[in-house]
């Protein structure tokens, strides 16, 4: 089991060149929006049989292939739309997302990326906090639609972390760089911390306490998208 | 966690012994493995205690030993007990061609439900007929008011029975779940009169579940018996039609099957 959540939390690669954007520059940018969603498809690419393993023990089995799926879809969304704001962008990947995952991730996580949008769509600056406040917009939206508390092993237990984290750092003084590393820590740790879980929302819930001491799909997938957008920022 | 027997045979008239080797399939039951030292932890018994009980366990195959991590787990016997039960269990005998001619009618997976207390148990489950890989749901417990299968029967059972239900936990299962009472009984109202309940994405995102009520001889409810799939497909624009009359005639034909008259079989 360890090795399963070592395979998330050690991305391949490394986006090179960790120059310094300097405090306060960050600004979200449609290249952003590109690199971000870009770097996500391709890991969930690579997880893809990972995650539909990890489903098949407490899910549907179906999660990898719908995951890849709905990215790949959202990548050729963002090639057919060269010139859209970030926020309109993102907004346009979460709808993707909805039609085109299925399931119960489908809705999820596109009402994640949908609120994303919506929320740096009206920001002015759309700078580190911006981001943020999307971030936590995007959990908020997730949380209406699912119902799911921290606790519950869901998407929510490593996207609530990565976005307290990324806020802690912030507040602490430190770069969107440092802030998004932290997200992307937080949110491997949430993972692992899904293992001795018991569902409590979603079809792993109708196991009852069988659900136990698997990692939960929702939230690997979550860290693979905080672990792209860690990638982006720099 | 499973509700606990008796703590540790207080009661009149439980044997303490059974009543320890039955926590200690339960505890088996939520876990991969468990070796000795972890079930006496956990069931506050005594590791001698526990050894002896799980060779004894070990004997009638109801648990079995790892070789290698010398970690106990369920045995094989269990599978054999629990199709035993679902063998025996008349609604699902009587539910194996209606559910899988429903599903192959409908194209869409089809389940079976009854009341276990105030969850839906799932004791038959037919696969979506189009070859994707489906994961199946027997055994499954699913809180009564966020399942279809749930309010059908809960709209059919007498006033007290219904009360007793509404007073459960009623905790979402997402935000579309109906958590209030008031609401809830409306809606069963509602269901008693249609005689089909609807599930709109209140038990898992992106689902939705037409059941119909399925009654015995007397005229009780017995369980239920649905559709379940995709939100986009089973409800386009409200219910399917032709979604709706493929449940309530699979209801009713298994009603009829079970014995219900034909003033029971309603719906």
């Amino acid at each position: 089991m360890d090795g399963w959540c070592h395979r998330v939390s050690r991305p391949t690669t490394r986006r090179g060149g960790v120059g310094s954007p300097a405090l306060g520059a960050f600004l979200v940018d449609a290249e952003f929006v590109r690199r971000w969603i870009v770097d996500a498809a391709s890991r969930i690419e690579e997880e893809r049989d990972f995650l539909t393993q990890l489903d098949a023990a407490i899910g549907d089995a179906d999660h990898g292939v719908n995951m890849h799926r709905g990215f790949t879809a959202a990548v050729a969304t963002l090639q057919s739309s060269p010139d859209g704001s970030p926020g309109s962008l993102l907004q346009e990947v979460g709808t993707t997302l909805v039609y085109r995952v299925g399931g119960a991730a489908g809705p999820l996580f596109g009402t994640g990326f949908r609120q994303i949008g919506a929320t740096l769509s009206e920001a002015d600056p759309p700078d580190g906090e911006a981001l943020l406040s999307a971030l936590r917009a995007g959990l908020a939206g997730i949380q209406a639609l699912g119902a799911a508390a921290p606790g519950d092993k869901t998407m929510v237990d490593a996207w609530e972390p990565a976005v307290s984290a990324f806020e802690r750092t912030l507040r602490a003084g430190g770069s969107v760089v440092e802030g998004a590393r932290s997200a992307a820590d937080a949110a491997n740790a949430g993972v692992e911390a899904t293992l001795p879980m018991q569902a409590r929302k979603g079809r792993a819930s109708y196991l009852g306490s069988r659900s136990i001491g698997h990692q939960d799909p929702g939230a690997t997938s979550t860290a693979l998208i905080f672990g792209a957008l860690e990638r982006a920022v720099r | 966690m499973a509700t606990r027997v008796s703590a540790a045979g207080d009661r009149h008239g439980t044997i303490q012994s059974v009543d320890r080797a039955a926590r200690i399939l339960r505890v088996l039951g939520s876990s991969p493995r468990l070796g000795v030292t972890e079930i006496s932890d956990q069931l506050k018994i005594a590791k001698a205690t526990v050894h002896g009980l799980l060779r004894t366990l070990e004997q009638q195959e109801l648990v079995e030993q790892d070789p290698n991590s010398g970690k106990y787990r369920l045995g094989a016997a269990m599978l054999q007990l629990g199709n035993s039960f679902l063998d025996n269990h008349e609604l699902r005998a009587r539910s194996l061609m209606w559910a899988g001619s429903l599903a192959t009618r409908v194209g869409e997976a089809v389940r079976v439900g009854v009341m276990n207390g105030e969850t839906v148990l799932i004791v038959h489950h037919v696969f979506r007929p189009d070859n994707s890989v489906q994961i199946l749901e027997v055994g499954a417990s699913i809180p009564w008011h966020a399942c279809a299968l749930g309010k059908a029967f809960a709209a059919f059972v007498p006033p007290a029975r219904r009360t007793a239900l509404l007073a459960a936990d009623l905790s979402p299962l997402t935000g579309r779940t109906m958590t209030e009472p008031s609401l809830l009984r409306a809606a069963l109202e509602e269901i008693s009169t249609l005689g089909v309940a609807v599930e709109d994405q209140e038990a898992v995102v992106g689902e939705a579940e037409i059941a119909s009520p399925v009654f015995d001889h007397r005229g009780d409810p017995a369980g239920a018996i649905s559709v379940v799939g995709p939100v986009e497909r089973l409800l386009p624009d409200g219910p399917a039609p032709a979604l709706v009359a493929a449940v309530r005639e699979a209801g009713r034909g298994l009603s009829r099957d079970m014995g219900a008259g034909r003033f029971a079989a309603r719906g």
